[in-house]
C-alpha cells in the first residue's frame, strides 16, 4: 500500500473538512471571536482528522503489505484466502469472506472438470485395454494364415497399434494423478524393447543400427521410457534419405546422469523449425514432405511424458546431415521411489 | 510334447492362440467354463499356463494366487493392461511372465521356451545339438568334429542353430534377420552377408563349406 494513493483516496475529505472550517470562521468573523479561538477552531478538526487518518494508513498498511507479501511467495495464488489473517477492520473482513467464497466455487468448478478429465482418461484407458483384444487376435489370426495379403493387413496393424499407443500416452500425460512407477531398469532392455518394435521398417528401409554402452542401470518407469524411444526410433525412420542409413543409440555417464543418445544420419531439421519441435501439432517443412505424414503429437508427447518422469530432452540438428536426440536420467532420481 | 493349458475368455483369441501354439509344436487345451478355474487348471497337469487377468466371475489374479499356492508350474500373465503396476502385481503373487496384448508371437513363443526350458530337469547334454556331421555346442559357441573346435561368434552360433532348425528347408535372408531380430542381436542386411561368409570360412576349416547352400533370390538351405 503506497503513501501517496492512501492520501489521494483521502483528499476529498480534507478538503470538505477545510470548506466547512472555513465557513464556520467565515460565519464567526461578524461575531468578533478572539484570533486564538478562530485559529483553534480551524486547525482542531484538521489535526484530529489528519491523526485518525494516520491510525488507519498504519493499521491497513500492515495489513496489506501482509497479504501482498503472501501473495507473492505463494506458487499457488488461489490458496492466499487460507493464510490471510483475520482483519480488524470492516474491508478486510469483507475481502477475507469475498476472497474465501469465489475461492469456493472456484474450486468447486475445477473439481467438476477434474472430475470429467479423470473420467474421461478412465474410459479412454478401457476402451484402449477392450480394442487390444480383437487387435491381438488379429495378430494371431494373420499368423496363422501367413500370405502376402495377410502380411499387408499386419503392417496396417501395426501402424493401428502404434496411432492407439499415442492415445493412451496422451490420456495419461494429461492426468493429474501420477500413474507411473519408478524403478530400477536396465538402460539395454528398454533400448531393445524399443528397437524391436520397430523390427519391420528398420528391416525395410535396410537401417544400419550401432548399439553400444548401453550396460547401465538407470531408474524410469520403463513403460513411458519404451514409449519415449519408441517415438524417437520411428521418427529416425521416418526421415531416413542417405543411401547407408544409420541410426546410432549409446548411453554415457557423467556424476550426476546418464544420457542416452540417439543420433541418426536422416534429412535433418532446419534451423528455423529446431526450436518449436516439442509444440503441439508443429509439423515443420520435414512433415510436410510427402509421403511423411507427421501429425505434431509424437515429440510432443515425448516432452510432456519427459517433464513427468523429470527427464532431460534435448534434439539438436543439421540440416541434410542428421539429427541427435538426447535424453538425460538423473542418478539420483531414486530419490523419489520414497 | 509340453502341454500348454489357455485360461482366457475370449473364444476367438483363444482359439487362434491355441492353433498358433499347436502350429510350433505345443500341445494345446483350455478351460471353457469358468465355475472352477483352479481345480481344473490343477487336474489337467500343464507344463505351462497363459492366464489371461480379465476373467468373468473370477479375478485371474485370484487364480494365480490360488494356483501358486499349490503348484509350482510355470505361469506368464496375458493381459491388456500395460502398466508397471499391474506388472510388478502379478509378478509379486507368483507369475513368471508377464506379456501385454496385442503380443509380439515371436517373444511370446521365446518366452514360453524359455520358461519350459528351465522348469524342466536340465540335461547334460541338452546344449549339445547333434547335427549328424558335427556337434554344436550351445553353451560355449562352438562347433566340434572329431578332435576340432571351431568358436563362433555369438551371430554365427545363432545363424547356425537357426539353419539346423530349419534343417532341409530354404531359409531366406529375411528370415535369419528376423530370427536374429527376435534374439536381440539387431543385424542389417550387409551384417548377415559378412556373417555368412564368416561361417563359411570357418566351415572350411572342418571341410564343411558346401553345407550351407546358396539358393539364388530364396536364400539358404543346410543339407
Amino acid at each position: 500500500m503506497k503513501l501517496i494513493e492512501f492520501v489521494k483516496g483521502k483528499m476529498l475529505y480534507l478538503f470538505l473538512l477545510v470548506i466547512i472550517t472555513a465557513t464556520i470562521i467565515i460565519f464567526l468573523l461578524p461575531y468578533n471571536v478572539d484570533l486564538v479561538i478562530m485559529i483553534y477552531i480551524a486547525l482542531l478538526p484538521i489535526i484530529i482528522y489528519i491523526l485518525c487518518c494516520i491510525a488507519e494508513y498504519i493499521k491497513k498498511k500492515s495489513y496489506y503489505d501482509l497479504l501482498e507479501n503472501n501473495l507473492n511467495k505463494l506458487e499457488e495464488k488461489y490458496l492466499l484466502c487460507e493464510i490471510i489473517p483475520d482483519a480488524n477492520f470492516i474491508e478486510g473482513r469483507i475481502l477475507k469472506e469475498t476472497l474465501q467464497q469465489t475461492n469456493k466455487s472456484m474450486i468447486e468448478n475445477v473439481n467438476k472438470y477434474k472430475f470429467a478429465v479423470e473420467d474421461y482418461k478412465d474410459y479412454i484407458e478401457m476402451w484402449i485395454h477392450e480394442i487390444k483384444i480383437p487387435l491381438a487376435t488379429s495378430k494371431l489370426i494373420i499368423e496363422n494364415n501367413k500370405n502376402e495379403v495377410t502380411k499387408s493387413i499386419d503392417e496396417e496393424i501395426s501402424k493401428i497399434e502404434d496411432y492407439i499407443e499415442q492415445v493412451l500416452f496422451y490420456a495419461r500425460s494429461n492426468a493429474v494423478e501420477k500413474d507411473y512407477i519408478i524403478s530400477k531398469s536396465s538402460l539395454k532392455e528398454i533400448v531393445n524393447s524399443a528397437v524391436i518394435r520397430n523390427k519391420e521398417s528398420v528391416i525395410y528401409n535396410n537401417i544400419k543400427l550401432i548399439l553400444h554402452d548401453l550396460d547401465k542401470e538407470v531408474y524410469t518407469d520403463s513403460k513411458w521410457c519404451i514409449f519415449i524411444l519408441n517415438q524417437i526410433i520411428q521418427n529416425s525412420i521416418k526421415y531416413s534419405d542417405k543411401d547407408n542409413k544409420k541410426i546410432e543409440i549409446s548411453a554415457t555417464e557423467s556424476k550426476n546422469n546418464i544420457s542416452l543418445t540417439i543420433k541418426d544420419n536422416g534429412i535433418g531439421i532446419s534451423k528455423k523449425d529446431l526450436s518449436r519441435v516439442f509444440e503441439k501439432g508443429f509439423t515443420g517443412t520435414n512433415g510436410r514432405l510427402i509421403g511423411r505424414k507427421s501429425t505434431g503429437i509424437g515429440l510432443y508427447l515425448c516432452k510432456k511424458l519427459c517433464d513427468k518422469l523429470d527427464l532431460g530432452i534435448q534434439i539438436d540438428s543439421k540440416e541434410n546431415e542428421g539429427t541427435i536426440v538426447m535424453l538425460t536420467f538423473p542418478i539420483n532420481s531414486f530419490n523419489k521411489l520414497v | 510334447m509340453s502341454k500348454i493349458l489357455i485360461i482366457e475368455d475370449d473364444i476367438k483369441l483363444r482359439k487362434e492362440l491355441k492353433i498358433f501354439l499347436e502350429k510350433n509344436g505345443y500341445e494345446v487345451i483350455y478351460i471353457e467354463e469358468f465355475c472352477d478355474p483352479v481345480k481344473e487348471s490343477l487336474e489337467v497337469n500343464a507344463d505351462l499356463i497363459l492366464l489371461d487377468i480379465n476373467l468373468p466371475n473370477i479375478d485371474g489374479e485370484y487364480i494365480l494366487r490360488e494356483i501358486r499356492k499349490l503348484s509350482n508350474v510355470p505361469i506368464i500373465m496375458i493381459t491388456s493392461k500395460d502398466n508397471e503396476l499391474d506388472e510388478l502385481m502379478s509378478l509379486n503373487y507368483g507369475a513368471d511372465q508377464y506379456v501385454t496384448k496385442p503380443f509380439n508371437l515371436q517373444i511370446l513363443l521365446a518366452k514360453i521356451a524359455g520358461l519350459l526350458k528351465r522348469s524342466k530337469i536340465t540335461d547334460t547334454n541338452q546344449n549339445k545339438i547333434d547335427c549328424k556331421d558335427f556337434i554344436l555346442n550351445m553353451s560355449k559357441s562352438l562347433i566340434e568334429k572329431d578332435d576340432k573346435q571351431i568358436e563362433l561368434t555369438k551371430n554365427e552360433l545363432k545363424i547356425l542353430y537357426f539353419l539346423v532348425s530349419k534343417r532341409g528347408q530354404i531359409v531366406s535372408r529375411e528370415d535369419i534377420i528376423n530370427y536374429l531380430w527376435d534374439s536381440e542381436s539387431f543385424i542389417d542386411d550387409n551384417t548377415l552377408t559378412v556373417n555368412m561368409k564368416r561361417l563359411r570360412t570357418k566351415l572350411q576349416e572342418i571341410n564343411m563349406e558346401d553345407i550351407i547352400e546358396t539358393r539364388r533370390g530364396q536364400g539358404y538351405i543346410l543339407k
